[in-house]
C-alpha cells in the first residue's frame, strides 16, 4: 500500500539516492545489508525525518502518482 | 655573444585561412604566425609527432580536469587503441565518468548560468556547464560494488596495484569506447597516484560494508610505483602529455626523475599560473631544475583550454601521419 506525504517515506530520508526519477530510489543502507536496494520512494523508511528533504522526488512522484487514473 | 640580428631572424608571417582547410594545414598557418598560443599549439604537434615517430619513447598521458565528462573519452580511448600513447596516469574521477558511461549513464550538454539550487533539487551534479543524473551515478557505483566483490573473490587477499584493479575492471566491460576497456585490450596500463580522491574511495568503502571480515577487496596505494618506475627504467626515451596537472603530471615526471632519466619530450596543456606555486602552473623550466625534464627536451607549455588545444593537436598529428601508420607501443 503507498504512502501518503508526512508518512515515513524513503524519499522522505536523507539517504535517498534517485534510482529511476522520481519514482524509485537506491537505498545504500539497505544495499550494504545486502537487501534489495531498489525500492519505491513510498516505501516505510527507518532514517524517516519530520522535514521535506530540500529535493523534489518525493513531491513529484506524489503529483505523478495524483495524474495516474486509479 | 648575441647579436642585434639575432633577434631579428624570423618574421612573422600573417595567416592565410580559407574555405577548405585541414585541421593540419590550420596549424601550419599557426606556425607560420608562431605567436602566442596559435605558436605553442603549432610547436606542441611538432613536438607530439616527433614522440610518436620516435621508436624508442615511451608516451605517457597525465589527465586531470573533468576531460572525460566533457568528451574526451573516445579520443583517449583511440589513442590507447592505436597505442599513440603507452601510459595513462589519471585522475580517479575521470576513469570513475568513463565508467558511468561505459555502464550506461551520460553526461549532459548544460550551462554554467544556472541555478545550483535547483539542480540540487532535481539530483543533477554540474561540472561547469556539464551535467550529470545522481542516477547515473548510484548505477554505476551499484555495478562496481559488485565487480569489486567478484575481484575480491578472485585474488583473495593479494593487495593490487591501481593499475591492476584498472586491469580487472577493463576485462568485466564491454563498451569499446571505454577508456579502462580500450587499455585492457591493448595491455596500456592505467595508474591512478590519487585514486582514493573519487568515487572509487566510496565504491570500496561501500564495498568493504558489504562484505565479510577477511574478503574485502585489497588496493596498495604504493604498488604503482614499483611499477612506473619499471616503465620508465626500460625505456630508451621517455615523452609527456599532461591535460591540466597536478598529481598525474607529477606522478609522471617523478618517475622520469627517479630513474635518473628525466624527459625528453613534454607537452603541457593547462590554465595555470606559476606565480602561486602549484604544480599545475610550473613551468617545464621550473621542473628542469628538478631533473625531471632534460634541459635539451622538446617541450612546450600551451596555455589554453586543454578541451580545445588537445583535440586540435591530435587531429592534425593523426592527419600528418596518415591513415596507415602503425606503432607498436613501448616500453
Amino acid at each position: 500500500m503507498p504512502k501518503k506525504a508526512g508518512e515515513k517515506v524513503c524519499g522522505n530520508c536523507r539517504y535517498h539516492n534517485t534510482y529511476e526519477y522520481p519514482d524509485r530510489v537506491f537505498c545504500f543502507a539497505k544495499f550494504s545489508n545486502r537487501e534489495n536496494p531498489v525500492i519505491s520512494i513510498f516505501n516505510s523508511c527507518d532514517e524517516w525525518e519530520s522535514k521535506l528533504q530540500e529535493c523534489y522526488c518525493l513531491e513529484e512522484a506524489l503529483a505523478k502518482r495524483g495524474k495516474k487514473p486509479k | 655573444m648575441v647579436g642585434r640580428e639575432d633577434f631579428l631572424n624570423t618574421p612573422v608571417v600573417h595567416m592565410k585561412l580559407n574555405s577548405n582547410m585541414t585541421v593540419d594545414q590550420l596549424i601550419q598557418q599557426f606556425k607560420k604566425s608562431g605567436s602566442f598560443g596559435a605558436g605553442r599549439l603549432a610547436s606542441a604537434c611538432d613536438v607530439y609527432e616527433g614522440m610518436v615517430r620516435d621508436k624508442d619513447c615511451t608516451i605517457f598521458l597525465a589527465l586531470a580536469g573533468a576531460m572525460v565528462p566533457a568528451g574526451l573519452r573516445t579520443t583517449i580511448a583511440d589513442l590507447i587503441r592505436k597505442r599513440l600513447i603507452d601510459a595513462l596516469v589519471s585522475t580517479g574521477a575521470n576513469m570513475v565518468h568513463d565508467l558511468i558511461e561505459a555502464l550506461g549513464g551520460h553526461h549532459y550538454q548544460g550551462s554554467w548560468f544556472v541555478d545550483d539550487y535547483l539542480l540540487y533539487k532535481y539530483h543533477i551534479y554540474r561540472i561547469y556547464d556539464v551535467f550529470v543524473p545522481e542516477e547515473d551515478f548510484v548505477k554505476a557505483d551499484e555495478t562496481l560494488i559488485k565487480m569489486f566483490e567478484e575481484i575480491a573473490t578472485k585474488t583473495g587477499r593479494k593487495p593490487l596495484s591501481t593499475n591492476e584493479l584498472m586491469s580487472e575492471v577493463g576485462k568485466r566491460l564491454k563498451d569499446p569506447n571505454s577508456i579502462v576497456r580500450s587499455a585492457y585490450e591493448s595491455k596500456v596500463p592505467i595508474f591512478l597516484p590519487a585514486m582514493r580522491d573519487s568515487e572509487f574511495a566510496y565504491i570500496h568503502r561501500v564495498h568493504q560494508k558489504r562484505s565479510p571480515k577477511e574478503k574485502g577487496l585489497l588496493v596498495d596505494a604504493f604498488k604503482e610505483v614499483p611499477e612506473l618506475l619499471d616503465i620508465t627504467s626500460r625505456s630508451e626515451r621517455l615523452g609527456m602529455i599532461v591535460l591540466g596537472g597536478g598529481v598525474p603530471r607529477n606522478s609522471v615526471q617523478h618517475a622520469a626523475l627517479m630513474t635518473g632519466k628525466g624527459l625528453d619530450y613534454a607537452v603541457i596543456f593547462t590554465t595555470d599560473r606559476p606565480e602561486p606555486g602549484g604544480l599545475s602552473g610550473s613551468t617545464i623550466e621550473e621542473t628542469i631544475s628538478w631533473g625531471k625534464v632534460k634541459q635539451k627536451a622538446n617541450k612546450v607549455m600551451v596555455i589554453g583550454d586543454a578541451l580545445i588545444s588537445f583535440p586540435l593537436m591530435t587531429a592534425s598529428v593523426l592527419e600528418r601521419l596518415g591513415p596507415g601508420f602503425h606503432r607498436k607501443g613501448n616500453p
